[in-house]
């Protein structure tokens, strides 16, 4: 199951999108998303897809770590398109059948998942290549002028940090209670009726227990290395916009512009 | 010089956990504190760098206290505090971001940064670790990232609550050296823990029991003295040796070294 | 009596962790585990309680093969209880009651027996009837791994695997809960797999060893013949031997004489030590 979680599992293939700055990657993806909410033509879509894919190609990211991260939302996916196929109004394609789909729905369908699909592969794209860290790094810079309004958005960007790091860590933990109850004899596959809920609380307690134990001994970790209310910290790591990051954005920039054209 | 005075601590009222405890550690001294499951060890140290409050007295760090809230930062930088669980101390997402993290909140300029990052991962023996992750670091070595964060900070007193008993031999060695290396170093260090055998190179060990010290000294005369059973615990090799032979030497921690040098005598 | 493997392999992610393992485990042995961190002593263990699928070879209870779901894989096996470590995680129950009752529960047992089983097994472990009515989770740690472990031998288990059961309880909790589990093995005739890094508790419960190195299983023999002759084979698995042997051998080293103590039980060798230890003045004057 731990594998199966993308987030926090970056990829180093030291390409040219990983040494991007955050921020160029944040804000890219922000545009990018605007732009698809507002995608209406083939034109557009296939010239999407063209920006993605490359983009892709260009992080050098092996294709089945791509591919296993798309997996989990395959089931949603189908979903979406079924529900289009059959409920988008329009002349029906073969009158006589029950099941009434028409030459709108599918087109519905098609681009719905489509654009979804765009979406989540940029979406992996910039988890993939940057690093959890980066990222909230990214996102606190970005976010800065709002602290002057009182967000505290040092904390906010700490606590990003801390589930980004813990996702795994909790799965992991997640498989070892499965696997701890199923000796015990509660498999939750086998178990039917009353029964399946009451092994499902064996996962649960257990799990929520060792969370906010774990959540207790890092908030006192966090205080003992003088973390204070977080604010006037200095910073290692400091982001710089380079040539890249320029020429990054403006590439991304004229190819928003060139989709909404077509 | 850390000092408790007639400290009380209890989590609900009524409960005592600790019970007017008073004692003074200097600069310098390699002290073990034990005692068995619940006796209020691991309380003590959280009270030592001002996790938590005293309820009545008070804990003081040469001109600091933990009651003013002003001091508490200036206190975690001067204690660092290393706990049980390697998993659950390691805040960000890579070795180098650890050990940075307490550096950004003590304000320390960025040029300074990677000197003292440095320093601290070599103490550690896990400079070459700088860019790993934790899911791909054992436990001990998880450990060692743990010190070096805290080291990172220029402290003068480390705390070890039970930071070996999750680890494997080899790992638990490792923490061990460490230890006594930052200890000849001139590190005050302060290590609580279940292993007997880890206390008998202390300079001085305090054995807790039910929320009061029952034992301040050195472990030569703790074994010697104290009634093991009574305070769930038990006599190191060492000790259990030293009473089967019926040897009069003072108690060392390294037995192999007794038994070569007491052999040829008659 | 005897669950036995034969040349079984596991694989995960293309990584063989565990090879070609064949052993056969008698009833009514103590027998531990051990070897480096990741030298495949879990794996080993997760198999034999049919946890962990193995693409190769074979696994017999009794010189019958075990069940197998649908897919191939060996069923979870029933009669064999697992101790994970730090078992006190997996409580999830209101009551000490509850907590015990719920395996039996889930298996159907009658309400007549389900006290039974709960009042022998309070006995086995030492626990006090008062404690039925606590709530686990208020308990301190060394009772609540106690709870934890009676409710896997609630099921009376032929075979019961122990991960590290003693880390973290203080010196004292840690020989109660041994003994009390070497007890229980003995009287009722049943088999212990027990893994551990304290090696001193290795040699001093143990009837048999297997020592695992690199995924392999690099010997199984007689707790006895290992610590006492074959102490060789600690170090080509990169162990250290626990104090008492360590101390047998330097003594040996020192008197040119080969002792011969009952077992490697520290107390046993303690005695043959004292021994040499007071006519060493004897031997060095002659």
């Amino acid at each position: 199951m731990a594998d199966n979680i993308l987030l926090g599992q970056y990829i180093n293939s030291g390409s040219m999108v990983h040494r991007l700055d955050p921020r160029t990657k944040l804000l890219s993806v922000l545009t990018f998303t605007l732009c698809c909410l507002i995608l209406k033509t083939y034109g557009g879509y296939v010239a999407a897809t063209f920006l993605v894919g490359g983009q892709l190609l260009l992080s050098g990211v092996p294709a089945h770590m791509f591919f296993r991260g798309l997996k989990p939302i395959v089931l949603i996916l189908s979903f979406t398109f079924v529900y289009h196929l059959l409920f988008t109004k329009g002349a029906p394609l073969w009158p006589g059948s029950i099941v009434k789909v028409s030459q709108e729905g599918i087109e519905n369908g098609v681009f719905v998942v489509w654009r979804v699909l765009l979406l989540v592969s940029l979406a992996s794209v910039l988890t993939l290549t940057t690093k959890p860290l980066d990222l909230a790094k990214g996102l606190e810079q970005l976010f800065k002028p709002l602290s002057s309004w009182g967000v505290p958005v040092e904390a906010f960007a700490l606590m990003l940090v801390i589930a980004i790091r813990f996702i795994p860590t909790i799965t992991l933990e997640l498989d070892r209670i499965i696997l701890a109850q199923k000796a015990r004899g509660f498999d939750i596959m086998a178990a039917k009726g009353h029964k399946r809920a009451f092994a499902y609380f064996s996962l649960v307690i257990p799990l929520l227990i060792t969370t906010i134990q774990r959540a207790e001994q890092l908030s006192m970790t966090i205080d003992t290395r003088a973390y204070g209310n977080g604010k006037g910290r200095t910073s290692y790591r400091v982001l710089k916009f380079s040539r890249m990051d320029y020429a990054a954005g403006g590439v991304m920039l004229s190819f928003v512009l060139l989709i909404l054209y077509l | 010089m850390l000092v408790f005075d007639q400290v009380d601590y209890y989590y609900r009222r009524g409960h005592p956990v600790l019970r007017q405890i008073s004692f003074e550690i200097h600069q310098g001294e390699f002290i073990s504190i034990i005692g068995g499951n619940g006796s209020g060890k691991s309380t003590l140290a959280k009270l030592m760098n001002g996790l938590l409050q005293p309820r009545e007295g008070q804990i003081k760090l040469d001109y600091l206290n933990t009651l003013n809230y002003d001091d508490l930062g200036k206190i975690r930088e001067l204690v660092g505090l290393v706990f049980q669980n390697p998993e659950d101390q390691f805040i960000t997402t890579s070795v180098l971001d650890e050990v940075v993290f307490g550096l950004e909140n003590l304000r320390v300029p960025r040029d300074e940064m990677a000197h003292r990052v440095n320093e601290a991962l070599k103490a550690v023996h896990m400079e070459d670790y700088a860019e790993a992750m934790p899911h791909q670091l054992s436990g001990g070595q998880k450990q060692r990232v743990a010190i070096a964060a805290v080291l990172a900070m220029r402290p003068s007193i480390l705390i070890f609550d039970e930071a070996t008993s999750m680890l494997d031999p080899q790992g638990r060695s490792d923490i061990l050296d460490v230890m006594h290396t930052l200890h000849r170093q001139g590190m005050t260090i302060i290590h609580i823990t279940h292993h007997m055998e880890e206390i008998l190179s202390a300079d001085r060990v305090l054995l807790l029991s039910k929320g009061e010290f029952a034992f301040d000294g050195t472990p030569s005369v703790l074994f010697s003295s104290v009634s093991m059973t009574e305070h769930r615990l038990a006599l190191p090799f060492a000790a259990r040796l030293h009473q089967a032979l019926g040897l009069d030497t003072p108690l060392s921690a390294d037995w192999k070294e007794t038994i070569t040098t007491l052999w040829p005598m008659s | 009596m005897a669950y036995e493997l034969n040349d079984v392999s596991v694989r995960i992610n293309d990584e063989e962790i565990l090879q070609s393992v064949s052993c056969t485990l008698q009833e009514g042995k103590w027998i531990s585990i051990i070897g480096q961190t990741g030298a495949g002593k879990s794996t080993f263990a997760k198999v034999m309680k049919g946890l962990i699928p193995f693409y190769s070879g074979e696994y017999t209870h009794n010189r019958q093969p075990l069940p197998r779901d649908c897919k191939g894989n060996i069923k979870v096996v029933p009669q064999i209880g697992y101790v994970f470590q730090f078992p006190e995680h997996q409580i999830f129950e209101t009551t000490v009651y509850n907590e015990l009752a719920f395996a039996p529960k889930m298996k159907g047992e009658s309400p007549e027996k389900l006290e039974e089983a709960i009042q022998m097994v309070m006995g086995q472990m030492g626990l006090s009837e008062e404690l039925l009515q606590e709530k686990p989770f208020q308990l301190s740690g060394g009772l609540k791994r106690l709870v934890a472990i009676a409710s896997v031998l609630i099921a009376e288990p032929e075979l019961l695997i122990l991960d590290e059961p003693t880390a973290g309880l203080d010196p004292i909790s840690r020989t109660a809960l041994l003994k009390q589990l070497k007890a229980w093995q003995g009287e009722k005739n049943r088999t212990v797999l027990f893994i551990s890094h304290q090696l001193e508790d290795v040699a001093e419960y143990s009837d048999e060893v297997m020592i695992f190195k690199r995924g392999r299983l690099l010997v199984h023999l007689d707790a006895n013949e290992l610590f006492l002759k074959r102490m060789e084979l600690m170090e080509q698995a990169g162990l250290l031997l626990p104090e008492p042997i360590q101390l047998l051998k330097m003594i040996e080293a020192l008197s040119g004489r080969i002792l011969e103590p009952a077992s490697c039980r520290e107390e046993d060798i303690m005695q043959q030590v004292r021994l040499t230890w007071q006519s060493r003045g004897l031997q060095n004057g002659g």
